[in-house]
């Protein structure tokens, strides 16, 4: 049996190796699906029942929600609580990890045609009720994982309620996986501050889209819900006013920059990817606010379009501004309004979306030239 | 001993520091936090210890430790913490919550 070597190294998408499966010629169909097979994605537990064979075939499986109850301790994921289609547990932790996931899967289904996290309907996995008194959220690269605030403290003293209670924290969540799986963002300095804000971005168009709400309406604030009322704030973080959504006497002020001037070169925080992300959070705000409209169907189509297609793992702010306007110029044409309002979001936080910068080839367009494949638009 | 711990990142990107010098906690306290540094057998711990898997939103913590004899420096994140160190983290981020805003 023949296997096409190729004298370029680089790691090919999954969305590519799929649209290459379905479409390329009988060898290059053997070449993707040989790849997709051991791509790294693939050595996932979840989908170790799939055959090679399944791969070509169109995706059944929609959404797919399990979520699992920690019961306090470390060890992941945890006891099942309620799958796919189970009712209301009267948990309230479990059913808004499975309400917000579902919420966030429809929001890339309905609005980007995007099936679940890898694009190829991955069933999302939460754990709820992780450790005691872990006032957090995260994506551990496989799942979401969710603690309970500060339960363990006496309730006059308690700063963080359970970090299921407000949805835009498990947008956030789900689309560091989304992001994870596409541009892959290293979580460090400008890119991790990036890999931060499109978590914040897709999170807040989640809750956006369940209110029914316009880039006006919007408050824009990200956790609004998780502090109790013994904190002086609106949330964790402002798209609106980066800097402004607390300032507490316990828990400090909110140190986000709205603009590139006031950059933080820290040494925490992975160089501080929760702080700086606020400059590309308050780009998108701007950007949408140009817009009007519903936040999520122009706006959020660019930023998508650009997270899935042109963001790498090494793109800072200057190349988010540029490839965004790039975007944009695709989607709704050079010298629309649209493009327009990119480039105002990003002037606005100090960014020229038409900065000359290096641009060699990347590794995915001269595999594409290899294999004869015209690249995938928007 | 003298501990200078930070806890940074995780969702919220808050920090939360706090110095502990253990000649001013009860003895009990005291013995203990010294317990957690040797099951953490801290002061052989690399500098810095990352994670390899991907993740996203955990926390991050940097501990200094200081003797009359030695001192040293970790930087770690919490899916990385190896599990002898991850109670000696438990605890300091109960004392620094306790003392916070204080």
């Amino acid at each position: 049996m023949t296997f096409r070597s190729h004298p370029i190294h680089c790691i090919t998408p999954p969305h590519m190796l799929r649209e290459i499966a379905a479409r390329g010629s009988p060898a290059q169909r053997e070449w993707a699906l040989r790849t997709l097979v051991v791509s790294e994605q693939l050595r996932g537990q979840r989908l170790a029942s799939f055959g090679v064979a399944a791969l070509a075939a169109p995706v059944a499986a929609g959404k797919e929600r399990v979520v699992y109850d920690a019961q306090n301790g470390s060890t992941l994921p945890g006891r099942q609580a309620r799958g796919e289609g189970d009712p209301p547990t009267g948990d309230k932790a479990v059913d808004e990890a499975y309400d917000g996931a579902g919420a966030t899967y429809d929001l890339y289904q309905q609005a980007y045609a995007r099936n679940s996290i890898d694009g190829n309907g991955l069933r999302m996995d939460s754990t709820v009720h992780y450790q005691k008194g872990y006032d957090n959220a995260f994506w551990n690269g496989q799942q979401m994982v969710y603690g309970d605030g500060d339960e363990d403290l006496p309730e006059a003293e308690r700063l963080f309620n359970r970090f299921t209670i407000a949805v835009d924290i498990i947008g956030h969540e789900l689309t560091h996986g989304v992001t994870q799986y596409e541009a892959k963002l290293m979580y460090f300095d400008q890119p991790g501050a990036l890999n931060e804000s499109m978590s914040d971005v897709f999170g807040a168009l989640v809750k956006q889209r369940l209110l029914g709400q316009t880039a006006d309406q919007a408050d824009w604030i990200i956790g609004q819900g998780l502090f109790t009322a013994r904190v002086q704030g609106q949330g964790i973080r402002s798209m609106k006013a980066p800097g402004t959504a607390y300032d507490d006497p316990v828990l400090g002020k909110d140190p986000q920059p709205a603009h590139m001037r006031d950059y933080k070169n820290v040494p925490y925080d992975n160089g501080g990817v929760h702080i700086n992300s606020g400059i590309p959070n308050h780009g998108f705000y701007v950007t949408a606010r140009e817009i009007g409209g519903l936040a999520w169907e122009k706006a959020g189509r660019i930023w998508y379009v650009a997270l899935r297609d042109k963001l790498q793992v090494r793109s800072d702010f200057q190349a988010a501004a540029s490839l965004t306007y790039q975007t944009a110029g695709e989607l709704f044409g050079a010298g629309s309004r649209e493009q327009q309002a990119v480039r105002t979001g990003w002037a606005a936080v100090g960014l020229n979306v038409e900065a000359p910068q290096p641009q060699p080839e990347g590794c995915l367009p001269a595999l594409l030239r290899l294999l004869s494949l015209s690249p995938r638009r928007g | 001993m003298r501990i200078q711990f930070e806890r940074s990142g995780g969702f919220a990107g808050m920090r939360l520091t706090a110095t502990i010098d253990t000649d001013a906690l009860a003895p009990d306290e005291a013995r203990e936090l010294q317990a957690l540094i040797e099951a953490a057998q801290f002061f052989d711990l690399p500098a810095v210890i990352t994670a390899t898997t991907p993740g996203a939103d955990q926390f991050q913590y940097r501990l200094n430790v200081e003797t009359a004899e030695r001192r040293h420096t970790v930087e770690v994140g919490d899916a990385a913490a190896p599990d002898t160190l991850q109670p000696l983290l438990r605890k300091l981020t109960t004392l620094a919550r306790s003392a916070r805003g204080a």
